[in-house]
């Protein structure tokens, strides 16, 4: 099949085990995401939520059920395989934005090329700062940076290896309204430029800046909507025009 | 992640707690400068007693006057002389069947100048086999010869030494010398010899300022040096008063030295206790002699060449394991510290194998720095050594290669723990809570 979906999941499921209780954290679940897909995951606290994001991101193991990614089993991958889909199938975006704090802006951006095959190119991460707009800022230790500013270096880092998959959790939890709209219109950019992005959320605002909504609670899929009428975010710099 | 990014990650790591680094490193940079500084005492005690046994010859029995104190010098001072004889001399080449030539010296107490300058020379009185013993070598004309003992010629055979304070850089041969009142003249001259830096041999002449002449010619007509103390009390000054008006016979003429030489260096230890025993009774039991086997000397300089670097290993090797434990100590703090960044690392794509990689080369990055330092305090300590302390020491390539690659090992060792541990942190755990 030529147009197989990128994320293809059926009855995921993942317990924890801690000590001898078992804590479902995920009780079944079943999807699929399209390539170019731009999808919101929302749910209360302690609905798995977190757990799925995780097991996407191939960060994380689930108990049973399958989980295709661009057609291949995860679950049965190795260790160090699943780090190489880590590393060029999808870009994480924390809501810490979690930034080696003793290195610049490029050298962050740079870290996942460190850990690939190829020859690390520091144009690339140069080029990665710009196109989110940090061109002014390559040399700047995160401390010298603002949250937004910090934000934008961890996406840089995630886009570096040019990864389909996009992963935010909680993207603009540590930010003002203005900064997490203009992180958001990055987000919409990248989705727009072809990647597939796929942000966790407890905020309905920020869930409408995607095109998808699935709702989770208790583990389970609750539902699974389209956005009707999705808000385009437009930072405070361009509304004045 | 290529080798070089992670050295140069391990680099910043280090520099970005300098302070911290250098106080990890210490374990290590004191072990391998105590290795280096130590091994190069040992290797310059060895090549001292190297250079004894060079300038003696391995082959070779010295019996020797002794600086003899107190009772021993007032017991001494009763026989007539005291110290050798040359009948010391005769009867060891009688009783001794390895020997194979036995030299008797006589250095004696004369006035040599030049003009009205006199001149730093010695005059030794001793027979021609003693080229030979000596392994000297003869630059010009020729050495004393059996006719100049026995007939008592008034000849003498300059060191280089001698021949340049006496006659600069003109040819001696044919000349004369004035020696107290007697005119010798000069029928050989020495090549240079390299004496070196023996210098707990503190008794050895420089034998480049010797001048020899017949033995028999130094017994009767001079007095021998002045190692004969001047007693202070009046008996034993009466003593000396009467020695001076007697003339000893031949037999009973004091020397300086003889020199025996065997067979080969096997011999030279039975030789000696022959020569113990044929001595001891002589002199009735007074040791106013002092015998050296330099095969002997070598021999207890390489057992305490051993006993040194037996300790000296434990010493560095305490230092270094401690060392070891202590960068094994701070690196588990640093990864506990470092939980958040080995999760996000692990999250962009690092295996526990890039994990423990990144970890053990920022703990050999350590320990080869420390290696370094300590490589350079060593060889500075060494010379600091041979300066104020006058030994000599001998810096080997060997010793700094393996202190460094000790260095190295006690980097990875104690590296691997923590690196281990780093590897197994979670990254789900590490970026929630870390």
């Amino acid at each position: 099949m030529v147009n197989m979906a990128l994320i293809n999941i059926k009855q995921l499921k993942k317990t924890y085990r801690i000590g001898s209780m078992e804590i479902p954290a995920l009780c079944g679940v079943s999807f699929q995401i399209e390539r170019g897909e731009f999808v919101a995951i929302m749910g209360p606290s302690g609905s798995g939520k977190s757990t799925l994001m995780n097991l996407i991101g191939c960060l994380d193991r689930a108990s049973s059920g399958t989980y295709l990614l661009e057609g291949a089993d995860v679950s049965k991958l190795s260790e160090g395989a699943r780090a190489a889909i880590r590393n060029r199938k999808v870009g994480f975006v924390f809501q810490s934005f979690n930034l080696l704090p003793r290195m610049s802006a490029v050298r962050n951006a740079l870290l996942p090329m460190m850990y690939s095959d190829q020859r690390k190119d520091i144009r690339m991460a140069r080029q990665a700062l710009e196109s989110v707009g940090l061109g002014n800022r390559l040399y700047h230790n995160p401390m010298q940076l603002s949250g937004g500013e910090q934000q934008r270096v961890a996406i840089a880092r995630a886009l570096i290896n040019n990864p389909p998959l996009i992963l935010g959790d909680e993207p603009t939890g540590n930010l003002d309204t203005t900064t997490g709209t203009e992180i958001m219109a990055i987000f919409q950019r990248l989705n727009e430029e072809g990647r597939t992005v796929i942000i966790v959320t407890h905020e309905l605002d920020v869930a409408r800046y995607a095109k998808r909504i699935l709702r989770f609670r208790d583990g389970l899929l609750e539902s699974d909507e389209p956005v009707e009428q999705q808000v385009i975010a437009r930072p405070k710099s361009e509304q004045a025009q | 992640m290529g080798i070089l990014d992670a050295i140069s990650t391990g680099l910043s790591e280090l520099l970005s707690h300098k302070l911290r680094s250098a106080l990890t490193m210490l374990g290590v940079i004191f072990g391998v400068a105590a290795v280096i500084a130590m091994v190069s005492i040992g290797e310059g005690a060895k090549q001292e007693a190297l250079e004894q046994i060079r300038l003696m010859g391995i082959d070779v029995v010295h019996i020797r006057r002794a600086m003899t104190t107190g009772e021993l010098l007032q017991k001494a001072q009763e026989r007539s002389p005291y110290g050798l004889k040359y009948s010391d001399a005769e009867s060891i080449g009688k009783t001794c069947d390895f020997a194979r030539r036995v030299v008797p010296l006589r250095e004696v107490f004369a006035d040599v100048k030049i003009g009205e300058k006199p001149v730093p020379v010695k005059i030794v009185g001793t027979t021609p086999e003693y080229m030979d013993v000596a392994r000297s070598e003869l630059q010009r004309g020729r050495f004393l010869r059996d006719e100049d003992i026995r007939d008592h010629n008034l000849v003498c055979v300059l060191g280089a030494a001698a021949k340049r304070d006496l006659f600069g850089f003109d040819d001696p041969i044919g000349k004369t010398i004035k020696v107290s009142r007697q005119l010798f003249r000069v029928v050989g001259l020495m090549e240079p010899k390299e004496v070196g830096s023996a210098k707990a041999f503190a008794a050895l002449r420089d034998l480049n300022s010797d001048v020899y002449i017949p033995i028999t010619i130094a017994l009767s007509d001079f007095q021998i040096s002045s190692q004969e103390a001047i007693p202070s009390d009046y008996v034993g000054l009466r003593l000396v008063a009467m020695k001076m008006f007697q003339r000893p016979s031949r037999g009973n003429s004091p020397i300086s030295e003889v020199i025996v030489q065997v067979e080969n260096e096997a011999a030279t230890v039975p030789t000696a206790s022959v020569i113990r025993s044929v001595l001891n009774r002589q002199h009735r039991g007074i040791r106013d002699y002092e015998i050296i086997i330099p095969a002997e000397l070598l021999r207890q300089s390489q057992q305490t060449q051993r006993i040194f670097n037996i300790v000296m290993a434990a010493i560095a090797s305490i230092s270094l394991l401690v060392g070891g434990i202590g960068i094994m100590n701070i690196m588990l703090a640093t990864v506990t510290q470092r939980t958040r960044e080995i999760g996000v690392r692990r999250c962009v794509g690092a295996t526990r194998w890039d994990i423990i990689r990144q970890f053990m080369l920022e703990a050999l990055v350590i320990t080869c720095f420390g290696g370094l330092i300590g490589i350079g305090l060593g060889i500075g300590g060494a010379r600091a050594i041979a300066v104020f302390a006058n030994w000599n020491t001998v810096v080997s390539a060997h010793a700094v290669v393996m202190s460094f690659g000790v260095a190295a090992l006690v980097g990875i060792i104690f590296g691997l723990y923590p690196a281990v541990r780093a590897a197994s942190v979670d990254p789900i755990e590490a970026l929630r809570y870390g």
